[in-house]
């Protein structure tokens, strides 16, 4: 097993949390995991990178290199496009489809790419990937800070790499009392978003 | 088999601390180290506190450590410059309790002011022995091993780890935590402990200075010793006429670059300073050419050249001195390309990156959604615009104040400099008024000096003093004006307003920065004062709020008619709360980001906001 998962988002959506229960799915599974945040002022909203290295032999940098991302998790279009050129030639992204708006497209100083202009360039990099709405599913269960735990029960879905039931139980087993009921709920709607698509 | 536990290098360090039995461990907040001391501080034998700044922090160590008590003290680099005029005579005096000073860099700057190689000052400058871990387990054992080499050569050791291993987590073995025998007890030894210019009768009149420093210079002798048979450096055969040679973080990504060109390379790997001598020229010999991978600085290719030198040996050394970049972070990816340099036949080795088609905006930093900092920046760039008045920045969550749209402070140097800088602007004797603004955390840390100096010479100034109660920045760790410790003990929180008032400022007001008219109404008085005017402009961190309880202020829905809002974007210029959006010449509100704070109310003089 050689496995290398990157999840990028905007500081807030909990990027942590998804990349620690698959590290601890992965290691339940009896494999290896090394993992590193990019966390510089993730409060505030900057960009949050999650590297996610699962393995069953030594592993070194931390950081996955260039070429070398198997799955790429988006929790935000932008966030995802900046980390795009990490992908390895055959791996694939799985993408919420929400903008989180920064501060200079907000001043009209930088424009936030078009839709069209997302989806066009995405289709002309021929990588296989996945788009979901997770953040209006999460708004719908509970809150939009469910999202990673919707994005996590998408990707547990689509990849034949997890065993669904027990990356239930590691998130379960993580989860605060207070919402793991709902936690648990989004993990299964994000299951339901993607279950035919793969 | 030992138990394992999945922790963040930063993490493994404070447990490697614990394990060695540390006693007291003192530091600063800052990233990259902030999560050693918060690991340490959940065993209760540890006294763990956040100091007001880290060369207090190096003092208060060495103090535990002059009882036998071992201590540790924690630092990002920058806090590390503030402890060096300390560090420049610990070295001189050694230490009893082992004591160990982690010291976080931060190459490529993602997280600080600069990217600084502490080992510069620790080693070159401090001629103290230096570990540089390369993964969490690493750090850990050099925590562990620092402690029992510090009480046996009587010298202060120092860990430097990278951002990269300070925040990589990987299961790291947990072993026993030692518990120490020995009674804490001060002793006298003043030709040791009194670091003055004073002759020793003993030493046949030479000066003390002169004399402590040949005791360091010849503790470098058994430092050698120790490093060279030091598990933390190994050497690794492999193919090739080049050596590599890796420093810290640098052997992993050089092993990384093994692994994705499936070959081995004769590798040094080292982990300590000083250099194993005879390991490094036994490799040297090898080779017709050594190439020293680190982070960041070329400070082991510098001393390669030197032992080489010294030893005759004609070897060419590359690396951070231009043969791979001299600056930002070291990556697999440049160590990639530096072996395509060396074995050309490499370059189809290399992986193919995918590449996107599309142009992908920056992201800047700004403040939550929320935070009081917002309103209180907006009233003093309406204030300063109006007093062409020059705005002097520091460090905390307020300095992305700095960049656009408010672009509101003109400096940004280090923790502190706020008032010293607006000082000068002052003296100058251009005619503008200034001002400055510093977070309490980062007034406590340095910025009261400048204070009083200010106050002491009547500088005509005004302070802004935001007083969050917290260290925001670096994830809320308390400060001298926070009422619990890291332990959540109760303690005395000092009150800024009171301080700055017994010190002689011209006036002290305690102001709530969501009212954006009081904060203006402070300011513009301020303005016209003589001497230093401070304002404390006092709220909970709006973060840390949400999650303690605590209220920030009473939520207020707001709307935005469009009928009204002319698109003069004030609210997005002068003000910049990423719930209000601007397109198609109209401001909006997002509703679901929107905290409902109400302050863009006060901003919008069209009364487009209600
Ligand atoms: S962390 Fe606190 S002080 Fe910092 S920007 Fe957020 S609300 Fe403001
Ligand atoms: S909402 Fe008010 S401040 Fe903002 S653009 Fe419209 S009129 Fe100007
Ligand atoms: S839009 Fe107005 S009320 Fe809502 S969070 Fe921003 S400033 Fe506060």
């Amino acid at each position: 097993m050689n496995l290398n998962i990157l999840i990028a988002g905007v500081g807030g959506q909990g990027n942590l949390f998804a990349s620690s229960i698959l590290a601890e799915y992965f290691t339940n599974q009896g494999h290896q995991v090394l993992a590193v945040e990019t966390i510089g002022a993730a409060q505030r909203g900057g960009s949050v990178v999650s590297h996610l290295r699962v393995s069953d032999s030594e592993m070194y940098s931390p950081l996955i290199p260039a070429g070398k991302v198997d799955i790429l998790m988006g929790f935000e279009i932008l966030e995802m496009l900046r980390n795009f050129q990490l992908l390895s030639v055959d791996g694939s992204y799985l993408l919420n489809d929400y903008k989180e708006p920064t501060v200079l497209c907000n001043l009209e100083m930088d424009t936030y790419p078009s839709d069209e202009m997302i989806t066009a360039a995405l289709q002309k990099s021929g990588k296989k990937g996945y788009i979901i709405k997770a953040t209006e599913c999460a708004r719908q269960i509970g809150g939009s800070l469910l999202t990673n735990v919707v994005m996590v029960g998408a990707l547990c879905q689509l990849s034949p790499l997890f065993h669904r039931q027990e990356v239930r139980q590691v998130l379960a087993g993580k989860s605060p009392p207070k919402v793991r009921d709902l936690n648990l709920k989004a993990f299964d709607a994000g299951g339901s978003l993607v279950s035919g698509m793969s | 088999m030992a138990k394992k536990e999945y922790l963040m290098g930063n993490e493994a360090m404070g447990r490697g601390a614990v394990e060695a039995g540390v006693k007291v461990a003192a530091g600063y907040p800052g990233t990259p180290a902030s999560e050693v001391l918060e690991y340490a501080s959940k065993y209760p034998d540890v006294h763990v506190e956040w100091c007001i700044n880290e060369k207090v922090a190096l003092e208060i160590t060495m103090g535990a450590s002059l009882c036998y008590t071992r201590a540790m003290a924690v630092m990002k680099h920058n806090g590390t410059n503030v402890a060096l005029d300390f560090l420049m005579h610990l070295n001189y005096t050694g230490v009893r309790g082992g004591l160990v000073l982690i010291s976080g860099d931060d190459p490529g700057g993602i997280s600080s002011q600069n990217e600084e190689d502490s080992r510069i000052i620790t080693h070159l400058d401090a001629h103290l022995p230096v570990f540089d871990p390369w993964c969490p387990q690493e750090a850990k054992d050099m925590v562990k091993a620092a402690f029992k080499l510090s009480e046996k050569t009587e010298l202060c050791f120092v860990v430097r780890p990278v951002m990269r291993v300070c925040h990589a987590r990987s299961p790291v073995k947990l072993e026993e935590i030692a518990t120490s025998s020995k009674e804490p007890f001060f002793e006298d030894d003043r030709s040791r402990f009194i670091m003055s210019a004073v002759r020793e009768p003993k030493a046949g009149g030479v000066l003390r200075p002169v004399l402590r420093h040949k005791w360091l210079n010849e503790k470098q002798m058994e430092l050698l010793q120790i490093m060279a048979d030091s598990p933390f450096n190994h050497e690794e055969e492999g193919e090739g006429s080049i050596g590599l040679v890796t420093c810290g973080i640098g052997y992993a990504y050089v092993k990384e670059a093994e692994e994705i060109l499936g070959k081995k390379f004769p590798i040094l790997k080292l982990g300590t300073l000083p250099l194993p001598r005879d390991k490094v020229v036994k490799f040297a010999g090898k080779f017709d050419k050594l190439v020293v991978y680190e982070d960041s600085e070329a400070v082991v290719e510098g001393l390669i050249k030197e032992l080489l030198y010294d030893e005759g040996i004609k070897v060419a050394v590359v690396g951070r001195s231009g043969f791979l970049p001299k600056e930002g972070e070291l990556l697999t990816t440049v160590v990639l390309k530096s072996l395509a340099t060396l074995y050309p036949e490499l370059e189809k080795l290399i992986p193919e990156t995918a590449s996107l088609d599309i142009k992908i905006p920056i992201r800047t930093r700004t403040q939550c959604i929320g935070c009081a900092y917002r309103s209180l920046l907006h009233a003093l760039k309406l204030v300063a615009r109006k007093t062409h008045g020059v705005v002097a920045g520091d460090i905390g969550c307020y300095d992305a104040g700095s960049f656009l749209p408010l672009e509101l402070q003109s400096t940004i140097y280090c923790m502190g400099s706020s008032i010293p800088i607006a000082t000068g602007i002052a003296y100058s004797g251009s005619k503008q008024p200034v001002f400055a603004i510093i977070g309490d955390s980062t007034f406590f840390h340095n910025g009261v000096l400048g204070l009083l100096n200010a106050i002491h010479n009547a500088v005509d100034m005004v302070v802004i003093v935001c007083d969050n109660r917290t260290t925001a920045m670096t994830g809320f760790q308390p400060h001298p004006g926070s009422d619990t410790d890291i332990g959540g003990k109760p303690v005395i929180a000092i009150d800024i307003a009171k301080l700055v008032t017994a010190a002689g400022a011209t006036s002290a007001r305690v102001v709530n920065p969501y009212d954006i008219p009081e904060v203006m109404k402070a300011l513009n008085k301020a303005a016209k004062e003589k001497g230093v005017s401070v304002i404390v402009a006092s709220s909970p961190c709006y973060l840390l709020a949400r999650r303690t309880g605590d209220i920030c202020f009473t939520p207020r829905k707001v709307s935005l008619d469009p009928d009204r809002c002319n698109g003069c974007k004030i609210c997005i210029d002068y003000f910049g709360c990423p719930a209000i959006r601007f397109a198609d010449e109209k401001a909006t509100i997002d509703q679901a980001t929107c905290v409902e704070c109400g302050m863009c109310v006060y901003v919008c003089k069209r009364g487009a906001i209600t």
